[in-house]
């Protein structure tokens, strides 16, 4: 929870222990972050690129140690 | 890797589309539909980068862990041969009977 709060804007507001609620407001879900959409959609493409890659090293070495290549 | 000795290089390494892989995949998936339930959003139709990242991330870490499953059975298999080679005595092959050796002679009674 403290990290939300953390990310919430209303802790920049007043760095004292308490919100006010007259600082506050809704998180704004019609805009979407993008950055962060980006970094998750990069961050996937790069998990499968090295799946892909490990598969194929994987599939090297074997060929390699068992003589087949 | 880390958690993998050099002999299991020689493994043939799993196909990318595995049954651990699955299951953590779906792990993830569940893990982003629970953080949107509890932010009090649609599950399915909000934060689909999310799903897609925590998805993805178990689909990997399933491969690495097949392949430290497929190292554990091959290591028990080699053990159990070898411990077969090493002792030939306890593990003969029973002589093999024809049925026409066990069966009764058949005597009609008609």
């Amino acid at each position: 929870m403290t990290f939300n709060r953390l990310l919430s804007r209303a802790a920049l507001v007043s760095k004292v222990g308490s919100r006010s609620i007259f600082q506050s407001s809704k998180r704004d879900m019609t805009n979407p972050n993008w950055i962060r959409v980006g970094l998750a959609f990069g961050t996937t493409a790069f998990v499968w690129g090295l799946l892909f890659k490990q598969r194929s090293a994987d599939e090297h070495e074997y060929r390699v140690r068992n003589g087949l290549e | 890797m880390w958690f993998l000795p050099e002999e299991a290089k020689a493994l043939p390494p799993p196909s990318v589309f595995n049954r651990n892989s699955m299951w953590l995949a779906l792990t993830g998936g569940l893990a982003s539909m629970f953080h949107n339930a509890i932010n009090h959003k649609p599950p399915l139709k909000s934060g689909v980068h999310r799903l897609v990242l925590l998805s993805s991330i178990g689909w990997y870490i399933g491969y690495h862990v097949t392949k430290r499953e497929i190292y554990h059975y091959a290591k028990i298999d080699r053990d159990m041969k070898e411990y077969i080679g090493l002792h030939p005595e306890d593990f003969v092959a029973k002589e093999k009977k024809t049925f026409a050796e066990i069966v009764e002679p058949f005597i009609p009674i008609r």
